[in-house]
């Protein structure tokens, strides 16, 4: 592989420009720009002008006789004094409540990559003829909502549960386990569970299309099967594990319909939760959307590091 | 038919904004361009109503005139909490207007009150009949958006219902409002686990919730004000609606160390789903959701009835309060809206829905020995049920509501914004888990 030169790019471009006219096609030069006109639109409205309500709400006021959210649209009458407070409160008082976030997200990501690449691998290198009944399987999750799984769940791990049965039947446990008691490892199983197939699906995308070839070359150059994998597989692999990392761990620290189903304990309340209560309590709206504001900016670091190597991956190529 | 009114500024940033992240208009923007509050009113003149404070709403506009036709081939539209009414009762109040061609398509529901005022507020639910709580009921008015009742339509308010509801405190001359059901507020407990004896013997059974022997065992609901008002009561502080900073600093301390003690769990199904399926030894509990509590407790044995019970203090000090039944100012059909109010406040319709809801009406016919004593509708139709399962479990007298308890309970009430704030700060802390 090597690094393109500054030149590069120029000569693509006369090449295009050379066979466009060849082929008696003369381009606009707003014509590929405009192609990009619906998803602006698409986000001016459905995105930032949102967001900007959120914004609107967290500097502004509650409605004086039903307490509910009044944003201020106007930035010279924002009020900054919730947004101070939270702040206050998110490295005091409610510290731990990141953390937790934190750990439970890392974990549950962790977990999901170990078991979603497996799974990824075994269909994009052994799937063979049966690689479409097993993306069929692997989607299946998809065609029930969350909330239905995890209503699933609850039955599952009752004390009464089959969980709990199986593990009493084989003497795994001497007694049937409360997983429901507000625990924080079924809180990390419930976001497993939940997720995995959104991780399978991108890793599957990644390792299917990895050349067969460069697998050979590297046993051909005697690396034996473990060898292969961590030196060509998963280097090759690594910006699809990160783009479902990405995927996953986003809407993961916001999940708060998940704790509140297994868990519902104080102890295991997550991010998600603070701004679900917020958001449900009269007068604390502007709270809620400072809380909102918080977290995007903390997914905002994951996602520029992401765009960070991908960026670095793609000048590589 | 629906009153048009002009969009005020208030309303519509709380359109506009709020949590529904609409698209404001451009003309609508520029409108809003002012300070903000600068054109609010109506807030000022908001009074607080409690039983020493009775209030009297202003009348926006008259009520519909007594010879106003019922609308024909309507259909009703309802807007109330989810689970609160009996499709079989409201089907017997459209067989009784079949003449009329009333129709009924199903109900619109609302989680808690805030949704349920949104969703009236926005215009997107034109209801006939909406079901407000007391502490949004003067705010409700002070928006223009209910009408005033006109009772020669409601009789049976004066037939059927308690005296303690002819003159409510929180609306003087019950101008907008009727009561639907009546409830206090108290502990859920197994019976297998803390027998009567044991709970009703304690000195102060109010702290049972924070008795680690429960630990793990322990529910509450999702409802600051009725938690916190269970802490205030355990403190022996009878103000639930206080603003003290000692008092609430009382409350806070004993939430946190609820959590250490007894790591509870917060559901709305505490007291009608978990306690009854052994999920859970102790909730706090709203009086009619362990009388609705039978139905739920699969798998439908008389054993199963009897594993729950209902603690309320003996000297019946302690919350209480009631839920209401209103008509909003956009009713598209008032006289059905009338009539419907009409037909299900008055006693035989009340006490079939109580069968099925298990939240008391306030009827006067319906004394303590009669609830215990006699099989709701509900039980009698279902083959399924360990019958016969009375209005209220005879072991549970506790949760019957008697019309004396209204001058004695303690009522829960708006809180000024101040005050509310407060009490939101604790309660959030109790749910982050601070300290645990």
């Amino acid at each position: 592989m090597s690094v393109p030169s500054e030149a590069e790019p120029v000569r693509r471009r006369l090449r295009r420009s050379h066979r466009a006219t060849e082929e008696g096609i003369h381009y606009s030069r707003w014509f590929w720009p405009s192609f990009t006109i619906p998803a602006s639109l698409w986000l001016a409205v459905l995105f930032i002008l949102p967001l900007y309500t959120v914004v609107s709400i967290a500097f502004g006021t509650v409605d004086p006789i039903f307490r509910g959210p009044l944003p201020v649209y106007e930035p010279w009458w924002w009020s900054g004094k919730q947004f101070g407070r939270v702040l206050d409160e998110s490295f005091g008082l409610y510290r731990h409540v990141y953390i937790h976030t934190f750990e439970y997200v890392v974990i549950a990501s962790a977990l999901c990559l170990v078991l979603a690449y497996t799974v990824a691998y075994y269909v994009a290198r052994y799937g063979g003829k049966r690689k479409t009944l097993l993306l069929a399987l692997l989607i299946a999750p998809f065609f029930i909502s969350y909330l239905m799984r995890m209503l699933a769940w609850i039955n599952l791990l009752d004390t009464e549960g089959y969980v709990n049965k199986i593990l009493t039947f084989l003497h795994l446990v001497p007694h049937p386990i409360d997983w429901l008691s507000g625990r924080p490892s079924t809180v990390i199983m419930g976001l497993v569970y939940g997720y995995i197939p959104y991780m399978i699906l991108p890793l599957y995308a990644f390792l299917d299309r990895i050349d067969a070839n460069l697998l050979e070359a590297g046993r051909d150059l005697g690396a034996g099967p473990a060898r292969t994998f961590f030196r060509v597989t998963l280097p090759l692999s690594r910006p699809g594990i990160l783009a479902a990392l990405v995927i996953v761990s986003l809407p993961m620290m916001g999940d708060y319909y998940t704790n509140n189903l297994l868990s519902g304990s104080p102890h295991t309340t997550m991010l998600g939760n603070l701004i679900d209560d917020a958001y449900g309590s009269t007068g604390q709206g502007p709270r809620a959307a400072v809380y909102v504001l918080i977290l995007m900016v903390l997914l905002i670091i994951p996602m520029l590091y992401y765009l960070r190597s991908t960026a670095r991956s793609l000048l590589t190529r | 038919m629906r009153h048009a009114r002009d969009l005020s500024r208030r309303e519509f940033l709380v359109r506009a904004g709020g949590t529904a992240a609409a698209v404001p208009t451009l003309s609508a923007i520029l409108d809003a361009c002012s300070k903000p509050g600068a054109s609010v009113s109506g807030s000022e003149a908001l009074q607080i109503a409690r039983p020493d404070n009775p209030v009297t709403l202003p009348m926006n506009g008259e009520p519909i005139a007594t010879d106003t036709p019922i609308e024909q081939g309507a259909t009703i539209q309802i807007l109330n909490w989810s689970v609160y009414m009996w499709k079989y009762v409201i089907n017997q109040f459209i067989q009784q207007y079949s003449d009329n061609g009333i129709k009924f398509s199903g109900i619109s529901t609302f989680n808690n009150m805030d949704e349920g005022v949104q969703k009236l507020q926005s215009g997107k639910i034109q209801a006939d009949v909406f079901f407000p709580t007391i502490d949004v009921l003067g705010k409700l008015v002070a928006a223009d958006l209910l009408q005033p009742l006109n009772h020669d339509l409601i009789p049976a308010l004066a037939q059927d219902n308690w005296a303690a509801f002819q003159n409510p405190y929180y609306d003087q001359g019950w101008r907008y409002s009727v009561p639907y059901t009546i409830y206090t507020t108290g502990i859920g407990y197994r019976r297998d686990q803390i027998p009567d004896e044991q709970i009703h013997g304690m000195d102060n059974p109010w702290s049972i919730l924070w008795d680690p022997t429960y630990k793990g065992r322990v529910g509450v609901y999702p409802s600051y004000r009725d938690v916190m008002a269970i802490a205030l009561m355990k403190n022996g502080i009878t103000d639930l609606n206080t603003g003290n900073d000692a008092d609430l600093e009382k409350v806070r301390t004993d939430l946190l160390a609820m959590i250490d003690a007894t790591s509870p769990r917060i559901a709305y199904d505490a007291s009608y789903n978990k306690l009854q399926n052994d999920k859970f030894s102790v909730t706090t509990a709203w009086s009619g959701d362990v009388v609705a509590g039978w139905s739920y407790a699969a798998p439908y044995t008389e054993a199963a009835y009897k594993g729950f019970g209902y603690w309320f203090p003996a000297d019946r000090k302690g919350p209480i309060d009631n839920d209401l039944i209103a008509i909003p100012k956009n009713a598209p059909h008032p006289r059905l809206a009338h009539e419907f109010i009409n037909f299900w406040i008055s006693f035989r319709h009340a006490m079939d829905n109580f069968s099925w809801n298990g939240y008391q009406p306030p009827q006067t016919k319906a004394d303590i020995n009669t609830l215990t004593q006699t099989e709701g509708l509900y039980s009698k139709q279902s083959s399924s049920w360990a019958a016969p399962a009375d209005y209220v479990a005879p072991w549970m007298p506790d949760a019957v509501v008697r019309e004396s308890d209204f001058g004695i309970g303690y009522r829960e009430g708006p809180l000024p914004p101040d005050v509310d704030d407060h009490w939101h700060q604790i309660w959030s802390e109790f749910t982050a888990g601070v300290g645990s």
